[in-house]
């Protein structure tokens, strides 16, 4: 895994999911009456990835799943690919209409990812977590932040990108509101699972995994636009939302749109009075993702400058999924100093991260 | 129609029009510039805008006179307009400036021309 | 005994070259007049026995005033904004400046029906002829009109371009963005079938909806009238991404579509996300081509609403690196209330773009003459 020759920029990746080891170990962290109910496992039947959910290389030897074995994954990511620190995002089993079912599946995971990633192993002091909270279930999710408030090593909140209503409406409201003054960003990702939702795009159902792929990512947009014209960021300047599937390069042409079209609007939303394009810095993040362009483009430094993506984008591999991004893959025309915002300045910005501490000469070097 | 006696308009000073012209919540176009200006008889006091919006040209003085929505939580749906009739919105794409100043709070940069107006003798006097 | 008949010489009219073809312009029915143009039993069942009044949601500003229309487009009879032909040549063609108008009257109802929907196509189509395109109502030849079509009747909507084709002033076919499923669906096949048959565009216009016929997002509800049409335009999107990965322009090859209202800056990133699964997809997806070539090669968008930051020299970049000289049609949305002057949108383009934007791509796409009958008293649009 090579970038640049001559290269020792530190990397944080701001995204590997993680898993647990089938069923039976997920039952393990649950207790009756969860214990028992009805609880489907990761795998996406529809919206699957014909040919498998997951990357070549992150099968662990001994047959236990992707992502879900946290020496395996550190001595990849720490070891092999130089990797300084990584933000751990647990994956789940899917959008649950029983609410309380869902929240107790929740705190399983993040059970597992404090105990097992973040408090015991040979790479704990590397790993960062993203704490999962229901939006289905407010009171839950204030009460799951309450029981893990004040944890080092948790950085951010997690949710689904898939929801019943667009994530400025009021009932949301507390949920951001208690992570903005507990100092964590909020990333939103597709949940993967068995969810009872609607179709993943405006025109119903896609025939093909690509149109699936290139859509499903896109919904941060609906919710993005809600939270601005709702107020989420005029109410609450110091709440941060992460879209961990990428696509920010839609951010620049909708944004335009939202700022052109939406101006002669502002009459209707005197809750969020300023320009929409006013409430991006400081507010807005991503996780960059393996087909974001513009590739090879010799403009691609220019079009990361727009919009200030410059300052929003942090690498992510979304490990172990077959979208698998690496840092080799950046598009050769970002000035050195975009490369090392999104490599590890942006999220060592926002989550705190203390790069001296973990990079002491360690580095994506080439070779 | 009386005669201003002693006090004469001065420099680019024009007597547009008498006053009972433009009763009050009023307004009326006068041929100043290549494409007018709008006096407007807000409350009893008198603004004078350019009739044309800088976005893509169009008649602003064909446009409604509102007011500024601003957040009222006391009231349903959470929403008051204040200040009727201070503000003019252009008949094409509804941008809305201030009658007093040709600017907005969201984008003080975009503004329209304004003149200074007052009234003289009961008649209106722009300075364009 | 002969008899001499004097004729006088006319001078033929002289014709001016096509430097603004507007691929958006809106004529509406006068109250009640399609009437005669209904089907029935439509007619009975939908028109004559259940009167609806307004059903405006996500308004836009002002509604209750302006209507969403350019509030000097009001003709004074009391009808609506483009129901007046001399009134809209007036705006439309000699203020504006645009030497020909592509016409695209959005058929009213929403009806469950697809037979009914299929009964308002008909019935706008038969009205659009008599008013606007009759040598009456066309006197000038600067209109173009649309076979409206209801794409929940596949096979009804091909015989309904059948019957319009070869008309002089039809210039496409039109069809609305919102019924499910996506266009890549081999249901919609007579529709392309037809369409290329003929060399008539497939145009497709944004229509909102009622009810559960809105392109309601998967994620939840928009509040406002400015997050749901900003957000609009990932119906489009998803439409595009239909059309490349479901392989229509491999089984239509000539097949050319505009999509107009829809923006068209987020085409751009669009072309890099689905070279990059496609990329990434490998034989799975089975194109023969890169998306970005079928994109370029096949679809068209409208400049109207124009979309820009405050720097400009973005856009201009943006233009640039999509081909937008390649893809971009001018419009104005005439009358509606976001409408764009000819005379201020080619100031937003560069230069090396203008005329292909303007004109050159209208009249390839549109198949239309290179002149038309001058106009005293037309706005020059000059650039």
């Amino acid at each position: 895994m090579t970038s640049h020759p001559d290269d020792s920029i530190p990397v944080i990746d701001a995204s590997v999911h993680i898993f647990f080891d089938g069923a039976a170990d997920m039952r393990s962290y649950l207790q009756e009456p969860f214990k028992s109910r009805g609880i489907p496992d990761y795998e996406m039947s529809m919206y699957g990835a014909p040919g498998g959910e997951y990357a070549p290389g992150t099968q662990h030897p001994d047959g236990r799943y992707p992502g879900s074995d946290p020496e395996f994954v550190g001595r990849h990511l720490f070891e092999e690919l130089g990797v300084a620190a990584a933000v751990l995002h647990p994956m789940s089993k899917g959008i649950l209409p029983d609410r309380h079912l869902n929240s107790a599946v929740l705190a399983a995971h993040n059970d597992m990812m404090v105990s097992r990633w973040l408090e015991s192993g040979t790479y704990r002091d590397r790993f960062y977590g993203t704490l999962r909270v229901n939006p289905d279930d407010i009171d839950g999710a204030l009460k799951e932040m309450a029981r893990w408030r004040g944890h080092p090593r948790i950085v951010q909140l997690g949710v689904p990108l898939q929801s019943r209503d667009l994530y400025g409406k009021p009932q949301y409201r507390p949920l951001w509101r208690a992570a903005a003054e507990a100092g964590l960003p909020v990333a939103v990702h597709i949940e993967v699972g068995s969810s009872v939702t609607t179709a993943p795009t405006p025109s119903g159902h896609t025939r093909t995994y690509a149109q699936y792929v290139g859509f499903m990512a896109l919904n941060y947009i609906y919710h993005q636009m809600n939270m601005i014209a709702e107020g989420v960021f005029e109410e609450l300047p110091d709440f941060k939302v992460v879209w961990a599937d990428g696509a920010a390069d839609m951010l620049t042409p909708f944004i335009w749109r939202m700022d052109t079209f939406g101006r002669p609007h502002l009459e209707q939303t005197p809750w969020a009075p300023e320009m929409p394009s006013h409430y991006l810095p400081d507010h807005v993040y991503f996780v960059q993702s393996s087909v974001d362009g513009p590739a090879d483009a010799d403009f691609a430094g220019e079009w990361l400058r727009m919009t200030g993506k410059e300052n929003m984008v942090m690498f992510g591999s979304s490990y172990p999924h077959w979208q698998l991004a690496t840092v080799d893959a950046f598009p050769p025309a970002w000035s050195p100093e975009q490369r090392e915002r999104v490599l590890w300045r942006n999220a060592a910005s926002l989550y705190g991260i203390d790069i001296a501490a973990h990079a002491g000469g360690v580095g994506v070097s080439g070779s | 129609m009386s005669i201003v006696r002693d006090a004469r308009p001065a420099g680019r000073e024009q007597v547009v029009c008498h006053v009972d012209e433009i009763p009050v919540g009023s307004h009326k176009v006068v041929p100043i510039g290549r494409h007018g200006v709008g006096i407007y008889n807000v409350a009893g006091t008198f603004y004078a805008i350019a009739n044309y919006c800088p976005h893509e040209g169009g008649p602003l003085c064909s446009g409604r006179v509102r007011g500024k929505t601003v957040v009222d939580s006391e009231r349903p749906g959470d929403s008051a307009t204040v200040r009727e009739g201070e503000f003019i919105h252009c008949p094409w794409h509804q941008w809305g400036f201030e009658l007093a100043t040709g600017t907005t709070t969201v984008k003080p940069e975009w503004s329209i021309r304004t003149y200074p107006v007052r009234v003289m003798d009961q008649h209106v006097v722009i300075t364009a | 005994m002969a008899i001499t008949e004097i004729h006088e010489r006319t001078a033929p009219p002289a014709l001016k070259p096509i430097r603004v073809v507007d691929s958006d312009v809106h004529p509406v029915p006068r109250r009640g007049a399609t009437l005669e143009y209904f089907p029935e039993p439509f007619r009975s069942k939908y028109l004559l026995s259940h009167p609806i009044g307004e059903t405006i949601t996500y308004d836009a500003p002002d509604y209750f005033y302006a209507q969403a229309m350019r509030v000097d487009s009001f003709p004074t009879d009391g009808e609506f904004p483009g129901s007046d032909p001399d009134l809209a040549f007036r705006q439309a063609i000699l203020e504006a400046g645009c030497d020909i108008g592509i016409l695209e009257p959005l058929a009213g109802g929403w009806y469950n029906d697809p037979d009914a929907l299929h009964a308002a196509a008909i019935a706008m189509n038969r009205w659009q002829d008599a008013v606007w395109l009759s040598s009456e109502g066309n006197w000038h030849q600067r209109w173009r009109g649309s076979v409206s079509v209801s794409i929940e009747a596949p096979e009804a909507a091909a015989r309904e371009i059948e019957h319009w084709a070869g008309h002089p002033y039809i210039a496409q076919i039109l069809i609305k963005a919102e019924p499910r499923p996506s266009w890549g669906d081999p249901k919609y096949n007579p529709i392309w079938e037809a369409a290329v048959r003929h060399d008539l565009p497939v145009t497709c216009h944004l229509g909102r909806g009622q009810y559960d016929n809105l392109p309601i997002p998967p994620v939840g509800l928009p509040s406002y009238n400015h997050d749901f049409m900003v957000t609009y335009s990932l119906l489009a999107a998803n439409q595009v991404m239909s059309l490349v990965f479901d392989g229509v322009f491999d089984r239509f090859p000539a097949l050319r579509i505009v999509l107009v209202e829809h923006a068209f800056t987020w085409i751009l990133p669009l072309m890099w996300r689905m070279d990059a699964i496609y990329s990434a997809r490998g034989s799975e997806t089975g194109l023969r081509r890169k998306p970005s070539e079928y994109v370029k090669d096949h679809i068209r968008f409208t400049t109207q609403p124009l979309d820009y930051p405050e720097d400009r020299l973005e856009l201009a970049r943006a233009i640039e690196w999509m081909e937008g000289g390649k893809i971009l049609l001018y419009s104005s949305d005439y009358p509606h209330w976001t409408f764009d002057d000819p005379r201020w949108l080619v100031k937003h383009l560069p230069e090396s773009v203008r005329d292909n934007v303007m004109y050159r791509n209208g009249i390839e796409t549109y198949h239309l003459p290179e002149t038309v009958p001058a106009l005293e008293g037309q706005t020059q649009v000059v650039f």
